[in-house]
């Protein structure tokens, strides 16, 4: 009896990375990504100079090979703040992510699958927090305890729960019915068991792009709520707040601001090329057999 | 003799979605009857096949056995132990004992599990004692006649057959009493379909397996199982051993299912039996016997008053007001 | 006196299609060649992987993305299908070329009325809507509708699967096509049901005169349906020849143990049911000689190196080369 060969079946890491080495713009957003990482984790070593270093003499230069993307109003050299404003930016985006994908998972779960009723009451408090305008909501933490670094990650938590929270239970709902699920409740697994070996592992592909998707988003946020005052405390470097610096003093040199922008572009175009990238090559309708 | 399974007079239904929608239509039930009344017995080392086409209740009839679905009224004895109900009216069968194979066979494996861990699930809930499930595993893919080398395989890189296979090895995991599979031969090709009943013969044969076999395929029926009962509208019309009701069928609709499917032979004569209309819905069920909306034999009577169950031979019951003659 | 021969109404001739993909082409079909003469029945037989789909997919000019031509034609009414721009295909589909698929949802728009969509088919003809629903309605009387005037007016999901497939074929065959294809159009629907559709199928096509292509791998309903039989295995054309001659003596050994796999066509209980060891050949990976030959009971040595023409065999044709030996 013969029969064709068979070839040992690839891990899901592997067939991935071969996949993503064919699309120029997922790799192109990986790259970016690393990049990203590689600069804010070793940015106290890349950082020319101290991002707090005050020089009055050199305000708002343009760039030049001694501040590659020039000075800003206190003659901060404003390379350097973006490198360390860019920990801040990944410190928010990998605690707040992390946590309210965590938080999220476990709601969504508990929605998708549990009772009627506690899917109600879950859909409607994630429907709620959404349509909470951001920056109220912002506002009013703020107001209560005063801003900082803290706050801002807490805020953006509580704002991103629902959308993993959402997309957790439709992924839910739509695998509690196949029969893979109603097999093993006829082997008798627990509940717990079912969510944790067998729903989850089928939702993670969705969540990780969504992750990769977001990180743009919570970056933006952080941005936001640091331009707006409502986030790090000055002289603390967030991208966010070099922004607000070059855009106070746009009328004096437009470089601060113009260089502020650049690692917003940066995050959002690479994470959103690799997310998608991501996202079309866990496509089930794309996937072939073996 | 105490039989293997014992059911009584089981009845389930399902709540209709949302009773502002029953308002609205005009139809104020709150729930649809899916199975009406069943009762059954099997023995070790048989097989009953619960033949029926959709809408029947056979697949509902058997996720209550299992527990999957609230049993609403009813008396399940398993191995001369009644089963008792939880909370929400699901039955407790003891997973070791009762096992289930779901009809499609790469679907009801989790897609991101290997063989092994799949095989290795029964286990791990149910008798974590077991140290060594590489073992039981090796043991299991034998048993099925799969070569070990399945268990680092995927279910989107099994065939049909080869996933119905490893179904079958994890339902026989713990060395169960009962198994029931529910339309084991469905998507499978003709010239494999032999493979999976074959071997659960044969394994009935060496292990005394109880086995219910839930099918809308009368070809196979014949061939695999000692006992069956033809469904309808969440009711069992007719049952008996297989060989008396394929001889003598006396339920109307027992004998238009028996001739409904085509001989391969062109020039097979048909003395087939041609059914008006369709099944009707389980929300509008007809009054007096449930069938004489299709019969071609019907009277007034059908339509006014429920037949009783008569007995033919021993074990040969069925509920009609005017059987078929035996002929 | 010789006639000129009348010129079929579909032929296939030694068509070869592929499909690309990461381990190497997939060779789909190799040479299939079969014709469906004008108003006559011609069933497919095959089972998973015989290429029946791809085959299909070809004649409506609905391949995948990946797939490619190697070679052959498609010719309708002399015709060739495959290079006729898309303005003429569909042109011609719904009109003389019409299809009833597995599931009549891909037939039927949910968001229209079946009047709707019955009149929107009869677009080409100057009549007015109430002559239109008139002969949808006959239609639908003919399909086995009641009350065809209230159907009209609901919509797909308001039918039963049954139902929504009869209205599919009755779309398909108002305009009176010439050729009809059927691709397993009663696999989905109970015994009973197809049963009746069949019948319905068989009248309709002897009132039309049109020309039926009907794939199935319920060997009963070919062997009760066609006319005429093509078999199919892993993307070749094995036999042909009349529903007769395949199934009371069939050639070619895949058609015989095929026939003898089927459960209903052994009317003696068995406890062992036959199958055809083995699997399908990797059609990338090809191997030499005659394709069935690692499952064939009767394969020579011979059979691994020489590939078997469809050769002529009393009227029919047979791709084996025992059988061809033995003439």
């Amino acid at each position: 009896m013969s029969r064709a060969k068979l070839l040992r079946p690839d891990g899901l890491l592997i067939s991935t990375w071969r996949k993503l080495r064919r699309d120029p713009l997922g790799m192109f957003g990986l790259i970016i990504v690393l990049l990203i990482g590689v600069l804010t984790v070793f940015a106290p070593w890349l950082a020319p100079y101290d991002p707090n270093e005050v020089d009055v003499y050199s305000r708002l230069l343009p760039p030049s090979g001694d501040h590659w993307l020039g000075t800003d109003q206190l003659g901060r050299d404003i390379y350097s703040r973006l490198l360390w404003g860019g920990r801040v930016a990944m410190k928010v985006s990998l605690l707040a992510i992390s946590v309210s994908m965590a938080i999220g998972i476990a709601l969504g779960m508990l929605a998708g699958y549990g009772p009627r009723w506690l899917d109600r009451i879950l859909v409607v408090t994630f429907d709620t927090i959404r349509s909470f305008p951001t920056i109220m909501f912002a506002l009013a933490i703020v107001a209560l305890v005063g801003s900082s670094l803290n706050t801002v990650i807490v805020i953006i938590i509580i704002a991103s729960i629902p959308i993993y929270g959402r997309v957790v239970r439709t992924q839910t709902l739509a695998l509690r019915d196949r029969d893979f699920i109603l097999a093993e409740r006829a082997m008798g697994a627990s509940t717990v068991r079912i969510l944790f070996r067998h729903v989850m592992p089928n939702i993670a592909a969705p969540l990780f792009i969504l992750a990769s998707m977001d990180v743009p988003v919570v970056v933006g946020m952080e941005a936001g709520l640091s331009f707006l005052g409502l986030g790090v405390k000055p002289p603390t470097p967030s991208w966010g707040s070099i922004l607000n610096d070059g855009y106070s003093y746009i009328r004096n040199s437009p470089w601060p601001i113009i260089a502020g922008g650049i690692p917003l572009i940066l995050v959002t175009l690479g994470f959103t090329f690799f997310g998608e990238s991501l996202r079309d090559i866990f496509d089930p309708k794309l996937r072939k057999k073996g | 003799m105490s039989k293997l399974l014992n059911v009584r007079q089981a009845h389930v239904r399902y709540p209709l979605s949302g009773h502002l929608m029953a308002r609205l239509t005009g139809n104020h039930q709150a729930w649809v009857n899916v199975v009406r009344g069943v009762s059954l017995a099997i023995d070790k080392g048989e097989t009953l096949a619960v033949v029926g086409e959709s809408g029947s209740g056979k697949t509902t009839l058997v996720m209550a056995l299992m527990g999957l679905v609230p049993l609403q009224r009813g008396e399940v004895e398993f191995e001369s132990k009644r089963i008792l109900q939880g909370p929400r009216g699901r039955l407790k069968p003891d997973r070791r004992r009762v096992a289930m194979m779901f009809q499609d066979p790469v679907g009801s494996l989790s897609p991101r599990m290997t063989v092994r861990a799949a095989l290795a699930e029964p286990f791990e809930i149910h008798a974590p004692e077991v140290k060594d499930t590489g073992a039981e595993v090796a043991r299991l893919l034998d048993l099925v006649g799969l070569p070990v080398e399945f268990a680092d395989r995927y279910p989107h890189q099994l065939s049909g057959g080869q996933a119905r296979r490893i179904g079958v090895a994890r339902a026989l995991a713990l060395d169960p009493a009962l198994l029931i599979a529910d339309e084991p031969t469905a998507g499978l090709d003709v010239s494999i379909q032999g493979d999976v009943l074959n071997l659960l013969s044969g394994l009935q044969k060496r292990l005394g397996l109880g086995i219910v076999i839930i099918t809308h395929n009368l070809n196979i029926v014949r061939h695999v199982a000692d006992h069956m009962a033809i469904m309808y509208l969440g009711q069992f019309v007719e049952q008996g051993t297989s060989e008396d009701i394929f001889r003598h069928p006396r339920h109307p609709y027992t004998k238009a299912l028996l001739s409904a499917n085509p001989n391969p032979d062109p020039d097979a004569q048909s003395d087939r039996l041609d059914l008006a209309g369709e099944v009707p819905s389980l929300l509008n069920v007809p009054s007096g016997c449930e069938f004489h909306t299709r019969c071609p034999y019907m009277q007034t009577d059908c339509r006014e008053s429920v037949p009783v169950s008569q007995e033919a031979a021993s074990g040969h019951v069925f509920q009609c007001h005017y059987p078929l003659k035996e002929d | 006196m010789s006639c000129p021969p009348v010129l079929p109404v579909l032929e296939v001739d030694r068509l070869s299609v592929s499909y690309r993909t990461e381990r190497g082409d997939l060779k789909a079909l190799r040479n299939v060649s079969l014709q469906v003469p004008r108003g006559e029945i011609v069933g497919i037989v095959g089972e998973s992987g015989c290429g029946k789909s791809t085959l299909i997919s070809a004649m409506i000019r609905l391949l995948a993305p990946n797939a490619q031509l190697d070679s052959g034609e498609i010719r309708f009414r002399g015709e060739d299908l495959l290079s006729l721009d898309l303005e003429s295909m569909r042109a011609l589909r719904g009109d003389e070329l019409a299809m009833v698929f597995q599931d009549p949802m891909t037939s039927l728009n949910p968001v229209l009325s079946i009047g709707r969509q019955m009149r929107d088919i009869q677009y080409r003809l100057k009549e007015s809507k109430a002559d239109k629903n008139a002969r949808s309605m006959r239609m639908l009387e003919k399909v086995g509708i009641p009350d065809p005037q209230a159907r009209l007016r609901d919509f797909p999901h308001q039918l039963s699967g049954g139902m929504r497939q009869r209205v599919a074929i009755a779309m398909a065959l108002m305009m009176k096509p010439s050729l009809l294809i059927a691709d397993e159009p009663t696999t989905a629907l109970d015994a009973t049901l197809e049963v009746q559709i069949i019948h319905q199928l068989k009248a309709l096509q002897a009132e039309i005169g049109c020309s039926i292509l009907f794939i199935s791998h319920h060997l009963g309903v070919i062997a009760e349906l066609c006319d005429h039989v093509v078999v199919m295995y892993a993307g070749e054309v094995v036999e042909t020849g009349s529903v007769r001659e395949i199934f009371h003596s069939p050639s070619h050994p895949y058609t015989r143990m095929l026939l003898a796999c089927d459960p209903g066509g052994i009317t003696e209980r068995t406890k062992v049911l036959p199958i055809i060891r083995g699997f399908l050949p990797d059609l990338v990976d090809l191997p030499a000689g005659c394709v069935y030959r690692d499952r064939c009971d009767m394969a020579t040595e011979a059979c691994a190196e020489q590939k078997p023409e469809l050769k002529d065999l009393d009227g029919r044709k047979v791709a084996c080369l025992l059988t061809a030996e033995s003439l």
